[in-house]
């Protein structure tokens, strides 16, 4: 009674519309990989068929040559992953690791069907990569994975802590055989990697491998390029499209990416724990000084942070980072009680903002200090000011808190309330500041500002008296 | 007039104190009806019904041996001895294992039927899980409190968790280990449990009960979808070897334990009888006076309810004022606190409660209410379900609010435990109220509302496929509702959905199906309207299928209060681009509709019902009677500027917008020739008749199917020939030869003037359509089919009790100029139709 056939024209209206190019137009005939095209996959991708009590997969391997071999310092450890246990420090242990998936969703319907891992071997890299053929082969997948696992329980990875092991876990536990390996320690690099280099290059749109190996690592040094690559995005398409008869050739494309993914991600570990362990032969950028203070500030090592925000100041960085540096460090200051270093860094801040604060006297015995950093640019005749800049509106904020409660100057806190509240409106006007944040400063500094009126009256009928 | 006498002889004038208060105000009431009622022309009552429901002692049962101790005591610690009778026998019933669902009225001690049964077999097993779903947050809030409580009076013998879009992130891990009791909803266990199950592996492995509360909520879309996230729930849990056990509860309609079988699918044990007591109760119905008999038009419901929440107010009796829309409840707050202002200083005695009140600001609220400062409340119906404010004096239902179950459920929140409470139910002059209020019995009488669901609806049933295979790969051997598994996965592989192997289907997309699958919708397909005033903006979304005939071009587009002019429709894009403006006029769309039938499941001839004694067999009726799959196809054609108010059509506009093509399921009448030529009326009245026949049995179909005006749609075409009546439409010479190879084109919009119409050839032998308005259909049909005698017979009570002249909104809908006739020609037709 109930026609199915014409119903169904319906189901081609809830197809997904194609986002890159449409499909191959692919025989939907039920097919056998293993049998119909395996042979020429395995020979394409060099691999061996691995077999174990849960059936079989194919394995690919390789060794590659590495440009840096880590040194990990206990404490270059705990600056890198601070929850990681010390006897994680050992590189012998880690198996970096990184997957392909049919998609970046998560949930129980995503499939990891490329399994990279790779260790330090010698001077170079050995790197195996498991390939499910057929969703058949998960189960063996899996079980060798969790075989190289036991012998390397130290697992390292780039964003793998939210995506690709709790995916792995899911999998595992789907399987109702196979528990999900325990790990000694999980080492994900991305956390400190956006810290040490997230401002590279005006600011990473994000913090992908690809990036970092562009800006960081250098292509040259890691002996391979991504011109050729496979696009991430295309990944889980072109893995459908070999399930249901397509090409393989993509997936030699897809081992290829894997592979890079991993020779990059073990090149990031080296170079994040060289530079945690020893800074001062490390570094080869005065932003990566910047990047290391804002790793130590965040571990709150604040004596170290603090002394690599001023030499990264020393060694000279672009305008934006120079005024997130100044910013960072005159808050480190004041927080240690280094009230001059803080009021220079602040009056150093809003000229480099481009703003003539009110003359600003320094006192006599702060002169020395100020000397030390005598190198530090001030007016850069290039630097595009930004009055509106909300550093700045700190800066004014704070220097009036400096004059008002440490030089016990309420005529010149006033005269930087003002200035801060000019510069407020201005950035209303400008757009950079948004009406409600307008709305809340401009109260805050307007109470400061009557209380400040107040004290100045009150001051000037005492000096006249 | 005669039913406003019975207050004066319940009022006991000798009574003092509140329940004194209560027959004062009674008493009031009733005098003003009554003066009300000297002006009406005709003398129809204002108040048209006066029920008083005795006081009912409670019925006991001791507390079951098995009852652990502990639980035993925490009860007696709250003051509960001993059982009502339909809780014992919920318990005992869940004790051995069955299905069950209580249906009971508010405030009769439901929650213990299913938290009983569920501590007790946590304090027995501390392995054992359970799920709770709500059907709205605000429920699962209220009764994380009480539940909360008992934890806490078991030395945290068990922890018990809300699941929801507001559980922070942090939270869940923690949640998903030690929660015993899991509370949540129906969409967040379909997409944010069901496709991450091996993150909740404790709960599925020792899943043991499922409590479903407030299950006459899941009828229609919602309820279809419902059913299938419980088959993928019952799948999980299987996967991880249990199999849990389904505590239900529900308010009284007519079929609880067909709706709860189809959603379980599975045999349900039904508890109706309530051992709960009640103190007495005055229940009012109370029918604004007409002010302009032609157009059918009374006075203001709402004007009306606010002077009848003030004769409580006014004597101190606590008052809960329900609107059917949030500007009414704003409306109706305005006045009463006009009416009743706070003195200097103090809070606002009398309060409003919707959605969208922060949450702090709604719980200080209910709190007021249960300690009494509160004296008024004026709520939507997010005050209908559930939430503990306590018991009120009364309660005043400004308009019927949909249903006789949720009238039942708002008019629970009146009654005291001791002393008498009253409820006054008051009319809109839209076609439901009317008929509810002129007819008490329909409604104090067993209730007729049938909750209704398609699960294998097959729109639907593909999409919860897709999440099913998402969740764990499908075999073939599996059963998923009525479907064939093997050949729906094929379709689904052949569109890219799915892939076979290894003797499994399994998911190959990288979108998450969960994600794009409403459970409150049919498709996911919608419309985002653009705010293009200022910065663009989205304002909105409105769905396919009502896409066209509200934001076409050139519509006014009615949001927040707000009046938007649609720029542009972007149907590739699925955005309408609006602009704010301020007009004096709204817009209605003019849609023309077909309806093919495809195939008909069930076709019978109407027949004379058999007379006492006469054994002969029933006269056949020259009508009649079919379901089944139709193809509806529609296309807005042009739209209509109405100006507000005077409602004049002060311009029009063409339309070319794409066609659109559904298929669903309809019922539907056909009335055959003799039956139409035998009618004294001229064939213009006739065509009226019919349209204004085909309004009034759509809102009396709402009404039994306890469906929006929105879920189902009307049309009227020609009947299509078929090889068992061939002769009688070839033959026909009252029709063109043409017209048979023209489709069957009716206007659906009965609501517009007819004139158009007027020059339409006659239907030679109509079909009255009342389809399902959403693709692939959602199971209103069949019932419609089944219950047909009393759907006429209510459409006919509802069109004859109607005090207009020539019909009105309130019953046939509004008739154009020249069709004095309209009415009696509906009726007539209805007589014909039952014999």
């Amino acid at each position: 009674m109930r026609r199915h056939d014409d119903r169904f024209s319906r189901l081609a209206a809830l197809k997904p519309a194609p986002r890159a190019g449409p499909l191959p137009a692919t025989p939907a005939a039920p097919s056998t990989p293993a049998a119909t095209h395996g042979e020429p996959l395995q020979q394409l991708l060099g691999a061996e068929i691995v077999c174990n009590r849960f059936g079989a997969c194919l394995r690919i391997r390789g060794w590659f040559p590495v440009p840096e071999l880590p040194v990990v310092a206990p404490h270059a450890l705990r600056v890198v992953a601070p929850d990681a246990p010390e006897s994680a420090a050992c590189p012998d242990d880690w198996l970096f690791l990184d997957t392909e998936t049919t998609g970046l969703a998560g949930g129980t319907g995503t499939y990891a069907f490329l399994v990279g891992v790779a260790w330090w071997d010698g001077p170079g890299l050995a790197v195996e990569q498991y390939l499910m053929r057929e969703f058949t082969e998960e189960h063996a997948l899996l079980a060798a994975l969790a075989q190289q696992l036991e012998r390397r329980p130290v697992l390292v990875s780039f964003n793998g802590k939210s995506f690709d092991w709790p995916l792995l876990e899911t999998r595992f536990r789907l399987t109702r055989v196979l528990m999900p390996p325990s790990l000694r320690a999980h080492l994900d690099l991305l956390h400190p990697a956006r810290q040490l280099w997230s401002h590279y290059a005006g600011g990473l749109a994000s913090v992908r491998l690809i990036e970092l190996e562009r800006h960081v690592l250098g292509f040259e040094n890691l002996g391979y390029d991504r011109r050729d690559d496979f696009p991430s995005a295309l990944i889980p398409q072109a893995y459908f499209d070999y399930l249901r008869g397509g090409p393989a050739a993509p997936l030699a494309a897809i081992v290829r990416h894997n592979q890079r993914d991993l020779r990059g991600l073990a090149a990031l570990a080296a170079r994040i724990f060289v530079l945690a362990a020893a800074p001062e032969t490390a570094v080869r950028d005065p932003r990566e000084w910047f990047g290391l203070s804002r790793l130590f500030h965040r571990r709150r090592e604040h004596r170290r942070a603090r002394e690599f925000y001023e030499r990264a100041l020393a060694a000279g960085l672009p305008g934006m980072l120079e005024r997130a540096a100044q910013h960072e460090l005159a808050r480190l200051a004041k927080r240690e009680r280094d009230y001059g270093r803080a009021r220079e860094l602040w009056q150093q801040l809003l000229a480099a903002c481009g703003h003539n604060a009110p003359a600003l006297p320094l006192r006599p015995r702060e002169t020395h200090r100020s000397a030390d950093h005598a190198a530090a640019p001030v007016e850069a005749p290039n630097r595009a000011s930004s009055p509106a800049d909300p550093r700045a509106l700190e800066a004014f904020e704070q220097l009036a808190i400096y004059y008002e409660h440490r030089a016990r100057d309420p005529q010149q806190a006033a005269a930087l309330t003002r200035a801060a509240l000019q510069a407020l409106r201005t950035g209303l006007r400008s757009g950079t500041i948004e009406p409600s944040r307008f709305r809340k400063y401009k109260a805050r500094l307007e109470h400061r500002l009557a209380r400040l009126e107040v004290k100045s009256r009150r001051l000037a009928v005492l000096l006249q008296s | 007039m005669s039913e406003s006498l019975a207050v004066r002889s319940a009022a006991v004038p000798a009574v003092s104190g509140r329940s004194g208060a209560l027959y004062e105000a009674l008493q009031a009431l009733a005098d003003h009806a009554e003066r009300l009622s000297r002006t009406q022309p005709d003398g129809e009552a204002v108040l048209t019904a006066v029920r008083h429901l005795p006081a009912q002692s409670a019925r006991y049962a001791p507390m079951p041996a098995w009852v652990r101790p502990e639980l035993a005591a925490v009860y007696r610690s709250k003051g509960i001895e001993q059982l009502y009778s339909h809780q014992a026998a919920a318990i005992e019933a869940v004790r051995a294992g069955r299905h069950v669902v209580v249906v009971t009225p508010t405030a009769s001690g439901k929650t213990i039927c299913y938290n009983l049964p569920i501590l007790n077999a946590v304090l027995e097993s501390p392995d054992a899980r359970a799920l709770y779903l709500f059907p709205t947050k605000a429920l699962a809030q209220d009764q994380l409190a009480e539940l909360e409580d008992l934890s806490q009076r078991l030395e945290h013998a068990f922890g018990v968790y809300t699941y929801d879009g507001d559980t922070p992130a942090d939270a869940r891990r923690a949640i998903r280990e030690k929660s015993h009791l899991v509370l949540t909803n129906p969409d967040m266990l379909h997409t944010g449990i069901l496709p991450h199950h091996t993150r909740w592996t404790r709960l599925f492995e020792n899943l043991r009960f499922v409590v479903l509360d407030e299950l006459h909520t899941y009828r229609g879309v919602f309820g279809s979808h419902l059913c299938n996230v419980l088959r993928r729930l019952r799948r999980i849990a299987r996967f991880y070897g249990s199999e849990p056990q389904f505590i239900c509860s529900s308010a009284t309609i007519a079929n609880p334990a067909e709706l709860a079988t189809r959603l379980l699918e599975a045999p349900v044990e039904v508890i109706e009888e309530n051992g709960a007591p009640s103190a007495e109760k005055f229940f009012l119905f109370y029918n604004p006076p007409v002010v302009n008999r032609r157009l059918g038009i009374r006075r203001s419901y709402i004007h009306e309810s606010a002077r009848v929440a003030r004769e409580f107010l006014r004597r101190d009796l606590q008052t809960i004022l329900f609107a059917n829309s949030r500007l009414h409840t704003e409306l109706l707050l305005t006045y009463l606190q006009q009416a009743h202002p706070a003195p200097p200083g103090a809070p606002e005695p009398v309060r409003g409660y919707r959605g969208g009140y922060l949450p702090g600001e709604r719980r200080e609220i209910e709190r007021g209410l249960r300690e009494g400062r509160v004296r008024g409340v004026v709520a939507t119906n997010a005050l209908e379900l559930g939430i503990d404010i306590g018991s009120l004096d009364a309660a005043v239902l400004a308009g019927y609010p949909g249903t006789i179950a949720s009238t039942w459920q708002r008019a629970g929140r009146a009654g005291r435990r001791q002393g008498a409470s009253c409820v006054v139910l008051v009319a809109s002059s839209a076609p439901l109220d009317q008929f509810i209020i002129r007819n008490p019995d329909y409604f104090f009488g067993r209730s007729p509302e049938h909750a209704c669901i398609q699960p294998d609806n097959l729109e639907i049933l593909v999409n919860h496929l897709k999440c099913a295979a998402f969740e764990l790969p499908l075999s073939p051997q599996e059963t998923f509702g009525r479907a064939d598994l093997s050949e729906l996965c094929a379709r689904l592989a052949e569109a890219g959905f799915l892939h076979f192997s290894g003797g499994h289907w399994h998911w190959i997309q990288e979108a998450y199906p969960a994600d794009a699958i409403s459970l409150r919708a049919v498709t996911s397909d919608n419309f985002v309207i653009v705010d293009i005033t200022g910065e663009p903006e989205v304002i909105g979304e409105v769905d396919f299928p009502s896409a066209f005939t509200t934001v076409h071009p050139k519509a006014i587009y009615l949001h927040g209060a707000e009046q938007y002019h649609v720029e542009r429709l972007d149907v590739a894009e699925r955005k309408a681009f609006v602009r704010r403006v301020d007009a004096d006029y709204y817009t209605d769309a003019i849609r023309y509709t077909e309806v093919r039938v495809l195939d008909p499941a069930a076709e019978a001839r109407l027949s004379q019902p058999a007379r006492n004694g006469n054994a002969a067999p029933p006269a056949a009726l020259p009508a009649l009677r079919a379901w089944g799959d139709v193809m509806v196809r529609s296309q807005v054609v042009g739209f209509k500027k109405i100006k507000f108010f005077t409602h004049e059509t002060v311009g029009a506009g063409k339309l070319e917008l794409p066609e659109n093509e559904m298929h669903t399921t309809a019922f539907w009448f056909t009335l055959e020739r003799p039956l139409l030529t035998a009618l004294p009326f001229a064939v213009s009245a006739r065509q009226a008749g019919l349209y204004g026949l085909l309004y009034a049995l759509e809102s009396v179909a709402t009404l039994l199917l306890m469906c929006d005006r929105r879920d189902i749609a009307t049309a009227i075409g020609e009947r299509p020939p078929t090889p068992a009546n061939p002769g009688v439409t070839l033959a026909s010479s009252d029709r063109g030869a043409a017209h048979r190879l023209l489709p069957q084109t009716a206007r659906d919009d009965v609501s517009t003037s007819l004139e158009e119409h007027q020059t339409v050839q006659e239907f030679f032998e109509p079909n009255l359509y009342l389809y399902d308005a959403y693709p692939g259909g959602i199971g209103f049909s069949e019932p419609l089919y089944q219950h047909w005698e009393e759907l006429l017979r209510q459409t006919r009570q509802l069109i004859a009790a109607c005090p207009c002249t020539s019909g009105c909104p309130s019953c046939i809908g509004p008739v154009g100029e020249g069709q004095p006739h309209a009415r009696q020609a509906a009726l007539t037709i209805l007589d014909r139709l039952l014999g």
